[in-house]
């Protein structure tokens, strides 16, 4: 009886590996469904920004860069290459000025290449700020 | 008959991290084994003391990629403690579920190890298979499958909504199914009982000594959980089941960790029927006061420790991790001796052994 118990659960596993979905997406041809809160590339909303720099501050690996010369003029630069991916940059803006994509930048042997100026703030006559 | 050492390690396709041993043995049997540590020590005691407390939350992150989410959960209870921070109850409840999850998926991937080594393969593609459905759900809650990022000093960064309940709802039923199904194997199949039971025992008189933590422990008769003996909340409020074992061998520790996948199911199922509404965070102050705390948790694989002292800086004076892994390296010389060559894979899958963990 248990021989025929086993064996029926063998045929069973075996019924539902080969009619059952794939575990595995064939990607790239298969598009990947990322799940909804993915930490993919930082982007910055240029108008909330005021290059406060806590994001900067709050960064654990030096994935982003803030030159200031002003209140009103600074450069806020994010290099891909050293992020982690954390999310602390996100959390850290009280502006809400940083989200997450859901887009990695591709590989690339030349870090350099992939660097993002995200911000480039010049003098301006009417600072809004 | 003579005596011959056998270098093993620090790469070898026996271990998933570096770890050297030198196994001396004499024909079939093993006499002894040294140890060596350190290779994947990076030094992130020291690292952290030159980060901000907020980064450090990612750094700490960073210790283990398997419970990654304990050891930030245990790092955010320290620095709240020092701010004196009273956490909304949702806060918890979101940690502990990841905390049992992450559970979960630690045992059954140290399962999947185990069968290997023992050659059981199938029972490997099935745990591993089930650790991924876990995974999944982890991933889809935090956005991470690895680093879930989901502690930030003050609370939690992602809220449960409505898909989310019936997703851990679904998986753990399926998996208490599955659970069943392994459960039987572990007590019935005749390859996995000849090649753990009765593998290197150790008593709890030894594990006391050796002050070996979590589920090894708990395999050798050590009553012992953080969960229970300093429960963060809420696991006072939660029913649980604390599962030890007389024997103190390979077998033993299967059985335990099996029992446990049991009982953090049972922990995910209320967790998610009890969660109280509310908000997710809590502003926290950026400077935290000097002084000093210890947290407890209870890791995978045991207590984990970090002692945290504040000078009242921007960055942690002193930060100390001990992770449940530590302790349980020194019981590996005494567990290797007297033992045949064929049982060095089930001696040191039998531990969990997490280098990255120790070594830090
Ligand atoms: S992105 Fe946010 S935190 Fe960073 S500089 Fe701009 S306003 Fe400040
Ligand atoms: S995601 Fe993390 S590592 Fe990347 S820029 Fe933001 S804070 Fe830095």
């Amino acid at each position: 009886m248990q021989w025929l118990k086993k064996r029926m659960r063998l045929l069973l596993a075996l019924v539902e590996a080969l009619t059952g979905e794939a575990e595995t997406v064939s990607y790239p041809k298969t598009e990947l469904e990322l799940p909804k809160g993915y930490r993919g590339a930082i982007q910055l909303d240029e108008e909330k920004c005021i290059g406060c720099g806590l994001c900067v501050m709050d960064c654990p690996a030096h994935g982003l860069e803030l030159e200031k010369e002003s209140k009103s003029v600074y450069k806020l630069t994010y290099y891909p290459a050293r992020c982690a991916y954390c999310g602390q940059c996100e959390r850290a803006c009280h502006r809400q000025a940083i989200t997450h994509t859901n887009q990695l930048p591709g590989s690339t042997t030349d870090p350099e290449s992939i660097i993002v100026i995200l911000k480039d703030q010049k003098e301006q006559e009417d600072s809004d700020e | 008959m003579d005596k011959m050492n056998i270098p093993i390690g620090p790469q070898h396709p026996l271990l998933k991290e570096p770890l050297r041993l030198n196994i001396e043995i004499s024909g079939e049997r093993v006499l002894g084994g040294i140890l060596r540590l350190g290779y994947v020590h990076r030094g992130i005691e020291k690292l952290a003391q030159t980060r901000n407390y907020n980064q450090n939350v990612s750094l700490t992150e960073r210790v283990c990629g398997i419970c990654s989410h304990v050891h930030t959960t245990t790092f955010c209870r320290a620095v709240e403690a020092l701010l004196g921070l009273e956490l909304p109850e949702r806060v918890h409840y979101i940690r502990a579920l990841m905390c049992e999850m992450e559970r979960i998926h630690s045992h059954l991937l140290w399962l999947g190890i185990l069968a290997k080594h023992i050659g059981l393969e199938m029972v490997f593609m099935h745990t591993w298979h089930d650790r991924e459905s876990i995974l999944d759900v982890m991933e889809e809650m935090s956005g991470g499958r690895v680093a879930h990022a989901v502690n930030q000093i003050g609370g939690v960064r992602f809220d449960l909504d409505e898909d989310h309940g019936p997703m851990v709802d679904s998986t753990v039923k399926k998996l208490k199914v599955d659970y069943e199904e392994l459960l039987d194997v572990i007590e019935h199949d005749t390859t996995l009982k000849a090649r753990t039971q009765g593998v290197a025992p150790l008593s709890t008189d030894d594990m006391k000594r050796y002050c070996v933590v979590g589920p090894v422990a708990r395999a050798s008769g050590v009553d012992v959980d953080m969960r229970r003996d300093d429960p963060m909340p809420p696991y006072d409020k939660l029913d649980f089941q604390v599962i030890t074992h007389p024997d103190g061998d390979a077998w033993s520790r299967t059985y335990v960790r099996l029992q446990e996948i049991r009982q953090s199911l049972h922990l995910c199922k209320q967790i998610i029927d009890d969660i109280p509404e509310g908000p997710i965070s809590v502003r926290a102050p950026r400077k935290v006061p000097a002084g000093e705390v210890v947290m407890r948790s209870e890791a995978p694989r045991g207590e984990l420790f970090y002692y945290l002292r504040s000078d009242g800086s921007d960055y942690p004076a002193r930060l100390k991790i001990r992770t449940p892994t530590l302790p349980a390296l020194g019981i590996l010389p005494e567990q290797l001796s007297e033992i045949h060559i064929a049982d060095i894979p089930v001696v040191l899958a039998g531990i969990d052994l997490c280098i990255a963990c120790a070594d830090r």
